[in-house]
């Protein structure tokens, strides 16, 4: 088994989960059941971070491919990455967006059963139509690569299909060789993320663990949005690394490691912050301890972000190790 | 004559393990430390400049005084870690005009945190709305501060001139 097997594995998830999760919004809007909604909700977010690992494996499956003695159609490659990178980018604010809509489900402030946010519902029927549209070119491109058998001529000339190519060169142009400065500015957006991140996620775990006790939950929960946008920031920026310099990430296990570790703390904080299951832990009072099941969540969640951030800052040290071989 | 100094401050052992240590504990630990450093003095200050900006309304503001020990705690491990990277790195910052902007940012920075939190936190008998009146000029500067400083840090990354001497 190589690193392109999780290509394999995951590729299929995003492009019919977003089309399921699509299915699941309507059906709750309809029935209008709150149960169905947040399922909805977190089904995106969470179809939203599994997106992120199954981009970044493509660039070493696509290398494995290259490798091999099999002729690769280059152009519908290109235009694969393309349709691949479109996705990811809408995919990710589709579950960021998500992800607020059922933030408001945990929020203690508003009487259940919690109305989502008109906005939100618009937002992310939307983006959400959008990505699957997206994942639609991106599957149908990417089962091409491997089933020349499945595609006729004019498709692979189209003119969606010679735009789709250059996407991922000009993105990467943009970031690496249009100005000096894109990178660093970059950069400092990643940081100004992380600050977030910490301020608002951090700062709640820490209230959990018992640490500000005198502090009411409920108020510091509120401010989780901050958070959010901290981690879609970070994402952004971090696909924004990655077509730059896909040498630098793709076969970097410290990469595999914090992408992971995003993962699985994004996956926390949908779960344990976002739905009804904090509702009994919002209700705690100044002073008022939360069960340990709750405390055992932040301390995990609280580590993860800062073992992603010491992964993050040990990137570029196993960069120079792999360049230098074995 | 300078370069002479940091020349043999990059010729004492400590500055010559922090540069080319082949140890996990070396450069990128300390600089992994310096971002989580970072992560505590700002993001503590940040959820203080929030709350006094009107956000989270129902949060109660006196308790806050007590992120103002995150703050403490993570400006120290910024000035240990910081300090071991001036030491394998004296050239490189010192000869960046951008490392003394960034210095004197934190400087306001702190300033301003440490004027919020007399004018704020000292006073028990004050209402909620007379904090936030209070200390509002001051979380504005600070914040601005906090981002400037981030960023100038970041970019001494990119802007340095001269490695080692």
């Amino acid at each position: 088994m190589n690193l392109a097997h999780i290509h394999l594995l995951l590729n299929h998830w995003p492009i019919i989960g977003a089309f399921v999760g699509l299915f699941l919004f309507l059906v709750a809007f309809l029935a209008n059941s709150d149960d169905l909604k947040q399922a909805s909700l977190a089904f995106f977010t969470l179809i939203a971070l599994l997106t992120i690992p199954t981009y970044f494996s493509g660039d070493v499956a696509n290398e494995v491919l290259r490798e091999s003695s099999t002729q690769l159609p280059k152009e519908l490659v290109n235009t694969h990455q393309g349709a691949a990178l479109l996705s990811l980018v809408f995919m990710e604010l589709t579950g960021g967006l998500a992800l607020i809509g059922l933030w408001q489900f945990s929020r203690m402030s508003r009487p259940a059963p919690v109305p989502v946010a008109r906005w939100n519902f618009t937002l992310v029927l939307i983006l959400s139509i959008v990505t699957a549209g997206m994942m639609t070119a991106t599957g149908n491109t990417g089962g091409a690569i491997r089933h020349p058998e499945i595609l006729s001529a004019e498709d692979a000339a189209s003119a969606v299909g010679a735009i789709g190519s250059k996407i991922v060169p000009s993105v990467s142009h943009f970031v690496t060789a249009s100005s000096r400065w894109v990178w660093p500015v970059l950069e400092t957006l990643h940081f100004l993320g992380l600050i977030l991140i910490v301020a608002a996620i951090g700062g709640l775990n820490l209230r959990l663990l018992g640490f500000v006790k005198d502090l009411p939950v409920a108020p510091l929960h509120r401010l989780l949005p901050w958070g959010i946008a901290g981690l879609v920031i970070n994402i952004i920026t971090g696909i924004l690394f990655f077509v730059g310099m896909p040498f630098f990430y793709a076969w970097n296990p410290l990469f595999h490691l914090k992408m992971a570790g995003v993962v699985v703390a994004g996956a926390t904080l949908v779960l344990f912050n976002c739905t009804s299951a904090f509702r009994s832990w919002a209700t705690l009072g100044p002073g008022e301890d939360p069960p340990a099941v709750a405390k055992f969540i932040a301390a995990s969640s609280l580590i993860l972000w800062l073992v992603i951030i010491v992964l993050g800052r040990y990137l570029p040290l196993t960069q120079e190790s792999l360049r230098a071989g074995p | 004559m300078f370069l002479s100094i940091f020349q043999a401050i990059e010729a004492t052992g400590l500055s010559t393990w922090i540069r080319e240590s082949d140890s996990v504990f070396s450069f990128w630990f300390i600089l992994s430390v310096h971002a989580i450093g970072m992560g505590l003095l700002v993001g503590a200050s940040v959820l203080i400049g929030l709350r006094i900006l009107g956000l989270a309304p129902d949060l109660p503001i006196a308790p806050l005084k007590r992120f103002y020990r995150f703050i403490w705690v993570g400006f120290w491990i910024q000035v240990a870690s910081g300090l071991l990277l001036l030491i394998g790195y004296p050239t490189k910052s010192l000869t960046n005009p951008l490392f003394y902007v960034k210095l004197t940012l934190i400087g306001l920075a702190l300033t301003s945190m440490q004027m919020l939190r007399n004018r704020v936190f000292a006073d028990a008998n004050l209402s909620e709305a007379a904090m936030m009146a209070e200390g509002r000029v001051f979380a504005v500067w600070a914040l601005i501060f906090w981002v400037g400083a981030v960023t100038a840090g970041r970019l001494l990354a990119y802007t340095y001139t001269v490695l080692t001497a």
